[in-house]
């Protein structure tokens, strides 16, 4: 059996990106929790929380496709309600250092912020 | 067009349409947004290898339509047509140039594409490059989901006749 010359150039694109992917998945994970957390609806900055300091509430960010209940308790916070089809934003529970909690069918975004970078007084 | 084929697309259409809404009722196990089996692409991958680029073109953009009306959201539709478009732009010249024992191959460069796509939308749609981060752990559901919808399309390719 010969291998054609571009299957096996094709295999080895594949197999690098599923390899190199990997990696960055488990570097992604890895990274620590912040402080500082940015909510962004629609592409705009609703709020920018000091979780450390932040009471435990619960509040609603409304768009126009409709309705996440934001809860923060003892210094987490996630994605308690929301009326999207999907609830994935639910389901992904409390926000982690490796991937910001999105709800793509309302555009909304939470994320930590390094205070150095790029923080935006909300 | 002739009329067997017409309905041969439409049957294949119908086929893809009948996943798709089977799999929207599966849970989704994983917590990450985007990250889907794709089921509905064993049919897209059949496609690729039996018919022309503009039929598959046609017969895709007919299921994400539908497929659209049935989930009933806007932004989804966008996400996965973005993907589908890079797909096939990738997959139907991969497809004349691999012969028929890889096409689980180019099933995973499909999907990797696709996630592209659906990437580029979703930063387009959310306005942040944030999203990006979600980019790593897509591709590689991406390559194992491509690989077992692969799997499943070269079967079908192999038995169905021309």
């Amino acid at each position: 059996m010969k291998l054609n010359k571009k299957v096996v150039i094709l295999a080895a694109v594949c197999a690098a990106i599923f390899v190199s992917a990997a990696a960055v998945c488990f570097f992604l994970f890895s990274r620590p929790c912040g402080r500082l957390v940015r909510i962004t609806s629609a592409g705009e900055t609703v709020a920018v929380i000091d979780l450390a300091s932040a009471e435990n509430y619960t509040f609603e960010v409304t768009c126009a496709e409709g309705v996440n209940k934001i809860k923060i308790e003892d210094g987490t916070i996630c994605v308690s309600e929301a009326d999207c089809p999907d609830k994935t934003c639910v389901k992904m529970g409390r926000l982690g250092g490796g991937m910001p909690i999105v709800c793509l069918p309302h555009r909304l975004v939470i994320e930590f912020i390094s205070s150095d970078t790029d923080a935006v007084a909300g | 067009m002739d009329v067997k084929k017409i309905t041969r697309l439409g049957l294949l259409t119908a086929v893809a349409l009948i996943m798709f809404v089977i799999e929207l009722q599966i849970p989704n196990p994983v917590p990450v947004p985007g990250v889907k089996l794709g089921l509905a692409n064993i049919v897209t991958v059949y496609a690729v290898f039996r018919f022309r680029g503009s039929d598959v073109f046609i017969m895709v953009l007919t299921r994400l339509l539908l497929g659209a009306l049935l989930s009933g959201t806007t932004v989804s539709f966008l996400f996965s047509l973005c993907g589908s478009l890079l797909c096939l732009a990738g997959m139907l010249p991969l497809s004349r140039a691999v012969s028929e024992r890889y096409i689980w191959l180019c099933s995973i460069a499909g999907a990797v594409l696709h996630n592209i796509g659906q990437m580029t939308a979703a930063v387009a749609v959310m306005q942040t490059f944030s999203v990006l981060v979600y980019l790593p752990p897509l591709l590689v559901s991406g390559c194992i989901a491509g690989a077992f919808t692969g799997i499943c399309a070269q079967l079908i390719v192999k038995r169905v006749k021309k």
